[in-house]
């Protein structure tokens, strides 16, 4: 298959809506909390990106997002906080760590041919694994928070990466959607994401045809926990501090689930997912959670939120993307572009 | 268009956006006092005159102050954060009940609420959405330090009042000014709680040798834990052994096990809720008991559910407190006995200090009114009457432990109250200090056997 020109119909669009995005922050700069919900819809869709590569591409049910963002945050708050190093080279090390942990967990992993529900389950103890030892690591972690140094403005704020407002976290978070986007074309339409998605399909009936299957998925968790890590050291600044609750499950699950409601495989789908899911539930959250107060129904936004989520598995089981594409597909039809 | 070129504009394109957004928000006009003082030199000599500039235009009044109330009521902190809404939401019909704002012409306190969720992530995320669709002048809450400690890098940065009812004395240290706590630290609960120890201990006859401390491993439990520590260290008390744990600990035998092995005549201990109930009943199937366990930092052990949860095994348990139950005040009175009829259990940790802080916005904004009437609400303004507060009586301090409330440079009360409360017939009852008693304190603990 011959990768397509970067500049078809659909890219424009793509084009269309990065060029709203990078004008948004001008509209919104006094309006913190939808900055800061964008940013959040934003990094979710980097990470979901990310694991499209290695969930979407390759069929592994990687459960350890959180575990590689809790490393970026960890190393580039850490050479922060203890060396005054700034986050915007620390998350480059942390990135390069949560990579080099990865290679060093995927080896045995994909040699011993851990897949499906076993890959899930390992993906997933790691992250407990890590929040354990950053628990019980006291010099680096430990059960309080270690809090980032915090300039408003000026010089010192662009070096700490820790702003008064959410409008450069936005475009930083927008730029690796944008390098991610790009990382997920380039592979989609390389060997290696040839065989990546035939992995996906069949692992034997690739392995038969003479591709390193082994190979293929660690190049894909390389890429995948690189993009995670880096994420971590933004995350950690975008907080203020360090805390070993970074390694959570709860982040882990919620990028697979933005992976796989966008759709498996498709490089836009978590994305949509992202935009769709994270400001939803943000949304369902403000609009229902204080709305009873004292009765008992906090929750209930959560309950509202897994039966969307039931909903879309039981009638869009291969994700929303599809149902835009059709959607893009009608429209392009009634505008007459071929 | 190659696409080497459409890349290279690309990045131009981020990284200029990236530097307009640096330049931050366009800045505001200063507003104009009511006198200056000018410099000028006239005939080469410099002279300062007072003059009046363009009068002040005052500023318009909403129809309703809005008051934000943002406490976790989802996720493990939950049981805390529903106490609070509902001490806030009885504080704000009172104010209004009582006429409102008086120095503002009457105006009512509304309430709006918002989760926080469980964790300081969300807890940043609920601030900002407060703000962004209530724009509350003050914001009341969220119980759990961390999360303060993270929301109040946006309520400062949107000059929102922010009244903590966090104890970790960290939150007030971070150089936040519009973060004010009208209630004691964790370091006052431990050190009260080693102090209760020792006197009930020598007022009963019983000899103490030695103490162990046990604490979840937040900062509210080694804030605490210090605070006891210290105390001790300062009478030469000795303290055996200090044991941390995780807050959501699920088996708590094995720690039991190694206090039992130290046999420490006291252990000040700091939980939050599950754990407490955790820690009760291991020390039951373990069979051993302290000759007195001292809780401090007023979460579980003693509150109703606590006590529901543990039965029989919570008789004798004592716990510090940030608020009074049993301070014989009208206003006071009148909050627990509209509880006690609506909820069946009277007001403990989380509701008593929203109801005062609630309190206590109100007599600021009343303040605030008296030294501004022009432009009461503006956040500089209403920051000035909270440093200018010094209550010795009304309806904030007839709610608060001690009497008196005056915020230091650092947003703290300068007079903090804490009482202990000691579970007696199933019922939690204050025992301490002596002068605000309503029973005797029971010592050693009923389960202790020599």
């Amino acid at each position: 298959m011959k990768r397509p020109k970067l500049l078809n119909s659909k890219n424009i669009a793509i084009l269309v809506v990065l060029a709203i995005a990078i004008v948004l922050p001008l509209f919104l700069r006094t309006n913190q909390y939808v900055l800061f919900l964008a940013t959040t819809v934003l990094l979710y869709a980097v990470l979901a990106s990310a694991w499209n590569i290695i969930g979407g591409m390759a069929g592994q049910l990687d459960l350890g997002a959180a575990a590689y963002v809790g490393l970026g945050a960890f190393t580039t708050g850490t050479l922060l906080i203890r060396f005054n190093l700034t986050p915007w080279v620390g998350m480059f090390i942390g990135a390069l760590l949560a990579m080099g942990i990865a290679t060093l967990i995927g080896i045995p992993l994909f040699g011993f041919k851990v897949k499906e529900v076993w890959y899930a389950l390992s993906s997933s103890a790691l992250v407990e694994v890590f929040r354990a030892i950053f628990m019980m690591w006291n010099k680096v972690g430990g059960p309080t928070e270690r809090y980032l140094p915090f300039s408003a403005e000026g010089p010192r704020s662009w070096y700490l990466m820790r702003f008064n407002t959410y409008v450069p976290y936005f475009y930083i978070m927008l730029a690796l959607l944008v390098v991610v986007f790009i990382i997920n074309h380039r592979i989609r339409y390389s060997k290696l994401g040839y065989s990546l998605l035939a992995l996906g399909e069949d692992e034997d009936a690739v392995e038969v045809l003479g591709v390193d299957s082994r190979l293929c998925k660690l190049k894909a968790l390389m890429i995948y926990s690189f993009v995670a890590g880096l994420v971590g050291g933004v995350y950690g600044c975008i907080y203020g501090y360090l805390h070993p609750s970074f390694f959570s499950t709860d982040m882990s699950l919620e990028v697979v689930i933005l992976g796989i409601v966008g759709g498996m495989g498709v490089t836009y789908g978590p994305l949509l997912a992202a935009i769709f899911l994270v400001s939803f539930r943000e949304y369902l959250r403000a609009s229902l959670s204080g709305m009873f107060p004292g009765k008992g129904l906090e929750g209930l936004y959560l309950m509202v939120y897994a039966l969307i989520l039931i909903v879309v598995a039981l009638f869009q089981p291969r994700g929303i993307a599809p149902l835009i594409k059709r959607g893009f597909l009608k429209l392009k039809s009634f505008v007459g572009v071929k | 268009m190659s696409t080497k070129v459409l890349k290279v504009l690309f990045v131009v394109v981020m990284v200029g956006m990236m530097v307009l957004s640096a330049c931050g928000p366009a800045p505001t006009p200063q507003v104009v006092e009511k006198q200056v003082e000018v410099t000028r030199i006239v005939e080469g000599q410099v002279q300062v005159v007072t003059a009046t500039p363009e009068p002040v235009q005052k500023a318009e009044l909403p129809k309703e102050i809005v008051v934000g109330v943002v406490q976790p009521l989802t996720g493990w902190a939950t049981v805390f954060g529903q106490e609070g809404v509902i001490g806030a939401e009885m504080a704000i019909k009172h104010i209004n009940d009582a006429g409102g704002i008086k120095s503002l012409g009457g105006l009512k306190l509304r309430m709006e609420v918002e989760d926080a969720g469980d964790k300081p992530d969300t807890a940043k995320l609920a601030t900002e959405s407060m703000i962004n669709k209530h724009h509350p002048v003050a914001i009341l809450g969220m119980y759990i330090s961390r999360f303060v400690m993270a929301a109040s890098e946006v309520t400062d940065r949107e000059k929102v009042i922010l009244i903590a009812d966090a104890l970790v004395p960290q939150v007030t240290q971070m150089g936040r000014q519009y973060l004010f706590r009208p209630g004691p630290t964790a370091w006052d609960h431990g050190a009260l709680a080693y102090k209760f120890v020792r006197e009930v201990a020598a007022d009963n006859g019983v000899e103490l040798k030695n103490m162990a401390v046990l604490n979840e491993d937040s900062a509210n439990g080694r804030a605490n834990t210090l605070g006891a520590t210290e105390a001790a260290l300062m009478d030469q008390f000795p303290v055996i052994t200090a044991l941390e744990y995780p807050y959501d600990i699920t088996d708590a035998t094995q720690i039991v096990q190694q206090l039992k092995a130290a046999n420490p005549d006291v252990i000040i201990h700091t939980p939050y809720f599950n754990d407490a109930i955790v820690f009760g009943k291991a020390f039951k199937e373990v069979g051993y008991w302290p000759k007195f366990l001292m809780g401090a930092g007023a979460c579980g052990y003693v509150d109703p559910a606590s006590i529901e949860a543990l039965g029989e095994t919570a008789e004798g348990l004592a716990m510090t407190f940030s608020y009074n139950p049993a301070k014989n005040t009208p206003t006071n009175k009148k909050f627990v006995e509209e509880y006690v009829a609506k909820y069946g259990v009277i007001p403990t940790e989380g509701a008593g200090m929203n109801y005062y802080g609630a309190w206590v916005l109100a007599e600021a904004l009343e303040k605030s009114g008296q030294m501004f009437p022009d432009d009461p609400l503006k956040p500089e303004n209403l920051r000035a009457a909270f440093m200018a507060l010094d209550l010795t009586s009304g309806p904030a301090v007839e709610s608060y432990p001690s009497d008196h409330i005056k915020f230091d440079a650092l947003g703290d009360n300068e007079y903090p109250g804490v009482i202990v409360l000691q579970v007696q017939n199933g019922k939690p009852v204050v025992v301490y200090p002596k002068e605000v008693a309503e029973a005797k304190p029971i010592f050693p603990n009923p389960h202790y056997k020599p």
